[in-house]
């Protein structure tokens, strides 16, 4: 290894010494990789959506002024704020769950999250079709009840249930990370200076474990903006989200400008959703954090 | 020794211009020349599942006869295609598609085809493009559900609008290519004759389905609407004929409206760039052959282009086929030219209803 150093080459920069001085050269493979697949087509598209099919804003004026555009953009983030609360709901608890079980318990309910995550997304959204459609177990035992049925597939509601189910391991695992480093020993402490129990789990254990809550929730609902096949098989004209818009501009009609500008609009407004969520986050962390 | 190579080579050179003059005259659908294509590698793209399963197996006489390699792949994808055509780079020798993208982008993605090379006498009139040939033909027709319906069917596009006579869930293609069959028969039911029709009033055509909403399911892909029939979700579903009759032969209790059919059909194109246009054209040439059209047709219930063509189908099968003189009277013709034309304000349209609007 000190050979390299006094070799007076190129090879020497790169030699061992050289990265024990300079650590980042050991991510460089992986980021030369990571500019090849991900910056390079990114950039395509950026450029494609001012380019093509004429150098200008016309793929932007077209998304701004037709209607559908931006009702359907406005509704990917209606969609995708339901399905982050409604994975904040219920994974809450099982990650509590899973915290608290013991060692047996706990594998098996890790397995009912993880085991779902093998089999392929549209595997898991038909059988939600088979589930969930008018003449589905839901509605059969609905009607058996002598209820009248219940619209869930090509509904909203059915996109939310698909994609909450599909996207649940997102929230259950950041949130039991979290969970599994709270003492609970801090509530016992609270009961016994007198607190009610439901007082001291909102005063105590719900702030210390928000830091996973953010954590989890902004990664289902950054996930939930660009779905594509569940929306589509469950969902039906009044729960069209934005990614199927763009596969309608470039994949069918060609207009690769179109669905790279909707694609940027997309980007662009997921930054600034993030941009005004993280003060907010982070003031969360320092509640719970503790160290500076 | 210098004038016999001389005269070998001039009796082979008059040999090869003989033999392709011999091949000018006139391929025959089907056919191809034993071993004329050894050594070389073609690439086949279709929509896969049973469909491409059929396909395959009905060019296995060519390949064997040609000694050409051949692959498959796919699904179809236009944006792919167009991928490759700009890179230079066209991995994709012969590519099946839907019916109105060989004219959409005929001479810029898929190229204009030498006829010389194809044999396609026995396909059946106002059927071959500039750039296509048919690949099979199939219906999109109305399907009902004769336990619903069964003492006073549905007769006509008309019955499907008329949530009043026929009560009931209605199914209708939803994906994002637009159909020019779908304005038009919808015209026809808010009293247009087929005369006056052209150029179309979109947005009336359209409102006729908005009209109806509340009962209709928009399907995405045939397997869905395959699906739909099954399980009964719809009592009136617009479906290709193929996905129908695989529903009925897994058990749906439904029956076919033949009056005024829709005719639609796959293609077969080369696109623009391929190494070998030759091989392309012999393969396109092979598909539409007789032989090849039959199995097809056994293999995948889709009806044969060849009008020769005597596939061996059960009773259940030959039902639904399209290409019998009664249905052939009975299909309705879209206007391909029309749409091609207005490709692009019918897709914006559309794209605005499928989205709800």
């Amino acid at each position: 290894m000190s050979n390299s150093n006094t070799k007076p080459d190129g090879a020497a920069r790169l030699g061992w010494a050289g990265v024990r001085r300079h650590p980042l050269l050991l991510v460089l493979p992986a980021l030369v990789l990571l500019i090849l697949i991900m910056a390079v087509p990114l950039i395509t598209i950026i450029a494609r959506s001012f380019i093509d099919p004429v150098p200008g804003l016309g793929n932007y004026s077209w998304f701004f002024s037709h209607k559908l555009n931006l009702i359907v953009l406005w509704r990917t983030f209606v969609i995708s704020f339901w399905v982050t609360i409604s994975c904040v709901l219920v994974a809450y608890p099982y990650a509590f769950a899973m915290s608290v079980a013991g060692p047996r318990l706990r594998l098996i309910l890790v397995l009912c999250v993880l085991v779902p995550f093998w089999v392929s997304g549209v595997v898991r959204t038909l059988a939600w079709v088979i589930i969930l459609q008018d003449t589905g177990v839901i509605n059969q035992f609905v009607i058996w009840l002598g209820f009248d049925k219940l619209s869930l597939i090509r509904t909203q509601l059915g996109v939310t249930i698909g994609m909450t189910q599909v996207l649940l391991p997102f929230m259950v695992m950041p949130l039991f990370a979290v969970m599994r480093g709270i003492d609970l020993r801090l509530i016992e402490a609270a009961k016994s200076l007198g607190s009610h129990p439901v007082k001291a789990f909102f005063q105590v254990y719900l702030p210390l474990s928000l830091p996973g809550v953010f954590a989890g929730a902004t990664i289902v609902f950054i996930l939930a903006l660009g779905f594509y096949i569940t929306p589509l098989l469950l969902g039906g004209p009044s729960s069209t989200m934005l990614s199927t818009l763009v596969q309608q501009q470039v994949m069918s009609l060609l207009n690769w400008g179109r669905g790279g500008a909707m694609g940027v609009i997309l980007l662009v407004a997921t930054f600034g959703f993030l941009a005004l969520a993280s003060p907010f986050m982070r003031r969360k962390y320092d509640i719970s954090g503790g160290s500076k | 020794m210098k004038i016999d190579f001389l005269t070998r080579s001039a009796l082979a050179v008059a040999l090869i211009s003989g033999g392709a003059a011999l091949a000018q005259d006139g391929p025959v659908a089907g056919d191809v020349a034993e071993g004329s294509l050894e050594g070389e590698t073609l690439t086949f793209v279709s929509y896969g599942g049973i469909y491409q399963d059929g396909q395959t197996a009905s060019l296995q006489p060519f390949v064997e006869k040609s000694g050409v390699e051949l692959y498959s792949d796919g699904p179809t994808s236009l944006a792919k295609l167009q991928a490759q055509v700009e890179a230079g780079n066209v991995m994709w020798d012969v590519v099946d598609t839907g019916d109105f993208l060989p004219y959409v982008h005929c001479g810029t993605l898929f190229q204009k085809l030498d006829f010389s090379k194809i044999d396609t006498s026995n396909i059946p009139e106002g059927q071959v493009g500039e750039c296509s040939v048919p690949a099979m033909n199939y219906g999109v027709l109305l399907v009902y559900n004769a336990d619903k319906y069964g003492d006073n069917p549905p007769t006509g596009w008309a019955d499907f609008f008329d949530t009043e006579k026929f009560p009931g869930t209605r199914a209708m293609p939803g994906y994002a290519e637009p159909n020019g069959y779908i304005v038009e028969v919808a015209l026809l039911n808010a009293g247009v004759t087929k005369e006056d029709m052209f150029p179309t009033d979109v947005d009336l055509a359209l409102d006729q389905y908005r009209a109806i909403r509340d009962n209709l399911i928009l399907w995405q892909t045939g397997a869905e609407s395959q699906q739909i029939i099954e399980a009964g979700e719809a009592d009136m579903v617009i479906a290709w004929s193929g996905r129908a009759l695989a529903a009925v032969k897994n058990g749906a209790n439904y029956e076919p409206v033949w009056n005024d059919w829709v005719v639609v059909m796959d293609q077969l194109t080369i696109p623009v760039g391929v190494k070998n246009p030759d091989a392309a054209h012999a393969l396109i040439n092979a598909a539409i052959g007789k032989q090849a059209q039959e199995t097809l047709t056994e293999q995948t219930s889709y009806s044969p282009i060849h009008m020769g063509a005597e596939p061996q189908v059960d009773e259940l099968t030959a039902k639904w086929l399209t290409n019998s003189p009664e249905r052939i009277a009975q299909g309705y013709l879209q206007n391909v030219p029309y749409w091609v034309e207005n490709y692009e304000a019918l897709s914006e349209k559309w794209a605005e209803f499928i989205a709800g609007y």
